[in-house]
């Protein structure tokens, strides 16, 4: 085996995209395993997760991977059997070989091999799994698995014991033993075949009877056929003949280099069906080859087995992979036809022919859809971010001794997969923030009236065409005028300046560059980055936060996101003769200017708005550059968008109206020039430039 | 250079479309030319270098356009019937060039192209692969990579 690894290997990365949902899902199980230590469905799961993760690795030969997995594995099949109860102490570990997976995942993902465990924490578990049995191995799978198990269960039950005397056996280590069953098995299995080593010459003939009878040694007495039989007639798939053939393939004398395609297909359709019906399924040949596998492997321990449960229903596999490349390049596409849609429509006005406002209503209602269905294909269940929170509140609570509950609803909104990804790092800053700063510790919580355990809800939901994200905690609130002495502590602001600020503007403040309210920086937050960098963040994927604060009661975050990031509503703009598009989320609202309600305060001309004081911005001055264009003025509106905590009104000839854009970025040469977002076309084929508000202020104003 | 000319011995014919700036003869090699278009219609972008004259819509894509003229220091000129703007594509990136008129095809050996014989000004003679004389009349090949290179973006970045 080489030191690295070949990234674009096909197996390699069906195994990388399941064992990076497996790991993931671990992570969920494993918190609520905690919550719930003896639920048999929950246990059974996370050993068949380990299990799947070792089979897939041991099959690419990953072995730091696989010892891991392996010992993990093993000490869920105790779990599971009943013999210890979980700790939290012993979960510790097992999120300590969560974190560890992860970690040689991302290795093999940059095409290293993974690094070797942390010894100290292979030995914490083995201390774990001998604590309380020795004698596992000795154990017969009989007495070990209760009835109601499944097969499947019994079966890993079965080559977890194989493997061990694999192992005493000596000359044969548990990996080579793996990639023996991989290799025996992998000839059958037609797609996969090809990187499975052609022939397994590291073990002879001799070594491998050897272990067919250990195999067959530790499996009782009764020779395979019987009950095999049993199984054929059970699976209407496999016809006699065929069968024969795969028994001749499972002991050996099969060895021959080819079994038909014909025989293995319906093993395989046959192991999807009945191993994975937990498992969420998607067209991917390693998901179908893998239970594959098993089943194969299965075969040999199924001559002990009665047959019964397997389910007789092929669940329809209705989901296809597809590269995301492929979606963005559909989505520009239906972007060019939204363009086409938005120049019809202006057409339209103008030809005034009742059949052609007919056909353009139709198209515009079909685009709509299409629009909708397209963005669709790339929506994900913000489960996806979600998920991880379980982990983070738990792992933060119990290093800083609160209690916490974390509650989350709307697991299932969808949102844009790009989103989804760009909002998991703002979204864990924010939870660790609620964790740390927002809930007390549990005696003050007591003192204050309050159950010792704290609670933080995470909300999704879509409202219209947005999606709402609430972060709501229980805690301590913040004190608005803790929050102005700090502002005014660390130069922020003036005292003045502060006092005059709401309740609600304060708390805005934390989103401030280089604020924070912890007086000591702890390693979970109160470096004063983390907000700025929220927002930041939120901002760059149009979207707003907003927070609210009950001092005693508890902060309420509010994450307003956009669904898509491909299009964006916007409000589009006349400066001059040019268009300019303000994305709508910045905008706040709209009025027409009239003479005379300007001041000019400190060399900066202001307007009363609502008896508040707020700046005003002539767009032409920055963006016109042509001296010549005769700027009319007569005719004036202002448009008043959000910066940060600012409101600033922009002073344009005309606003347009509003329309949805597709962003196209500028090209290489203006990339990272401050002020726009990028470039669209408008409807009548023109070009507008979009705005970035806040990168147009940093650049041009004193913001 | 691109990588077809990295292969080519000496004695290769490259071909390269010609245009005019300021009385001059330009080449740039064909492999790199999208399109020759009009003068349609230029967006400005407010706050971008002089040398970018803004972008255009070229079919749904938004097309930066350079001003040729600018960027090899030569005085600006009226945009006339014949000024084209070329799309070139270099390292995935697709932007437009201003000139004053593009002429034809003119295939070159390898072996005609001299190095750059240091004409020009500091400014333009970054740009220029070399030189070669075609019809008596001289023709200066521009590098586009290098017209376009990262430094020039980066630069262009950090604004």
């Amino acid at each position: 085996m080489s030191a690295t690894l070949d990234t674009s290997d096909e197996i390699l990365q069906d195994f990388l995209v399941e064992a990076g949902e497996i790991l993931e899902l671990l992570g969920e199980q494993l918190v609520d395993l905690e919550k719930e230590p003896e639920d048999m469905d929950l246990l059974n799961a996370v050993f068949r997760g380990f299990h799947t993760v070792k089979g897939g690795a041991g099959f690419l030969a990953l072995d730091a991977m696989v010892s891991i997995c392996h010992i993990a594995e093993d000490v869920f099949n105790i779990l599971r059997n009943g013999e210890m109860i979980l700790t939290p102490d012993m979960m510790d570990q097992f999120l300590k070989v969560l974190d560890v997976l992860h970690e040689q995942f991302d290795e093999i993902n940059e095409g290293q091999m993974p690094a070797e465990a942390d010894s100290a924490l292979l030995a914490a578990l083995t201390a774990i799994k001998n604590g309380e049995t020795e004698n596992l191995a000795s154990e017969t799978a009989a007495e070990v698995t209760p009835p109601d198990d499944q097969v499947d269960e019994e079966l890993e039950q079965m080559i977890a014991e194989i493997e061990e005397p694999a192992e005493a056996s000596g000359d044969i280590t548990d990996v080579e033993f793996e990639s023996l069953l991989d290799n025996l098995h992998g000839k059958g299995k037609g797609p996969t075949a090809k990187t499975g080593k052609t022939d397994s010459e590291e073990i002879t003939d001799g070594e491998f009877d050897n272990l067919l009878d250990q195999l067959h040694g530790k499996g009782k007495g009764p020779t395979a056929t019987p009950a095999k039989a049993d199984e054929s007639k059970s699976s209407e798939d496999i016809t006699d003949e065929e069968f024969e053939a795969l028994l001749d393939q499972i002991h050996g004398e099969g060895k021959g280099p080819v079994i038909s395609k014909t025989t293995s297909s319906p093993v395989e359709q046959n192991g999807v069906a009945e191993k994975k019906p937990v498992k969420k399924k998607k067209a991917s040949k390693k998901t179908e080859s893998k239970p594959a596998e098993k089943t194969e492997k299965a075969e040999k321990p199924a001559a002990k087995k009665p047959v019964a449960t397997k389910s007789p229903a092929k669940p329809v596999d209705t989901t296809v992979r597809v590269d995301t490349k492929r979606l963005d390049d559909i989505m520009n596409m239906v972007g060019e036809l939204v363009l086409v849609r938005n120049r019809l429509d202006n057409l339209e006005a103008s030809l005034g022919n009742e059949d052609i406002t007919k056909a353009v209503s139709n198209l515009d209602v079909v685009t709509s859809d299409l629009q909708t269905a397209v963005m669709k294909t790339r929506m994900q269940p913000i489960k996806k971010v979600f998920g991880r929170f379980p982990r983070v509140v738990r792992d933060l609570a119990r290093s800083l001794d609160k209690e916490i509950e974390l509650v989350m609803v709307g697991e299932d909104t969808d949102l844009d997969k790009n989103l989804v990804e760009e909002l998991a790092d703002p979204l864990i800053h924010l939870v660790r923030n609620s964790v740390d700063h927002g809930i007390e510790m549990p005696d003050d919580r007591e003192k204050a009236g309050k159950p010792r355990t704290g609670k933080i809800t995470l909300v999704a939901s879509q409202e219209g065409d947005h999606i709402q994200l609430i972060i709501e905690d229980d805690g301590g609130g913040m004190d608005p005028d803790v929050l102005r002495n700090i502002a005014v502590e660390k130069g922020v602001m003036d005292e003045e300046s502060a006092a005059r600020l709401e309740d609600r503007e304060c708390y805005a403040l934390i989103f401030a560059p280089g604020f924070s309210t912890k007086k000591e920086i702890s390693d979970v937050s109160g470096r004063g980055v983390g907000m700025d960098v929220v927002k930041t963040r939120i901002s760059k994927l149009n979207g707003s936060v907003d927070i609210d604060s009950n001092k005693g009661i508890g902060t309420v975050i509010t994450i307003k996101l956009p669904l898509t990031l491909a299009i964006m509503p916007t409000l589009m703009v006349r400066v001059g003769e040019r268009m300019f598009a303000f994305p709508l989320t910045s905008v706040s609202e709209i009025f027409q200017l009239e003479e005379g309600t300007t001041n000019v305060v400190d060399g900066q001309l202001v307007i009363m708005v609502r008896n508040k004081a707020m700046p005003l911005l002539y767009l032409h001055e920055w963006l016109v550059t042509n001296p010549n264009v005769e700027v009319n003025t007569a005719e004036q509106q202002v448009v008043v968008a959000h910066v940060g905590n600012h409101r600033v009104g922009f002073v344009v000839n005309a606003v347009v109206g509003q329309e949805e854009v597709v962003i196209k970025p500028l090209g290489a040469v203006l990339r990272g020039l401050p002020g726009f977002a990028g470039a669209t076309i408008t409807g009548d084929g023109c070009i507008a430039l979009i705005l970035d508000v806040p990168s147009l202020m940093k650049a041009r104003g004193k913001g | 250079m691109s990588e077809a000319e990295d292969i080519v011995n000496n004695d290769d014919i490259i071909q390269w479309v010609t245009f005019m700036l300021e009385g001059e003869i330009y080449g740039i090699e064909v492999i790199q030319v999208q399109e020759v278009l009009r003068v349609s219609e230029i967006a400005p972008v407010p706050g971008s270098p002089d040398y970018v004259l803004g972008i255009i819509n070229l079919r749904g894509n938004v097309v930066t356009v350079l001003d040729t003229r600018r960027r090899f220091g030569l005085p600006d000129h009226e945009i006339t019937d014949a000024t084209r703007i070329i799309i070139i594509e270099s390292a995935d990136n697709i932007v437009g060039i201003l000139v004053d008129s593009v002429a034809e095809v003119v295939e070159l050996t390898k072996s005609a192209i001299e190095s750059s014989p240091n004409v020009g000004n500091d400014e333009s003679s970054k740009y220029i692969a070399g030189v070669a004389t075609l019809n008596e009349k001289l023709h200066i090949l521009v590098d586009i990579n290098k017209l376009l290179s990262e430094e020039e973006w980066s630069e262009v970045a950090t604004i």
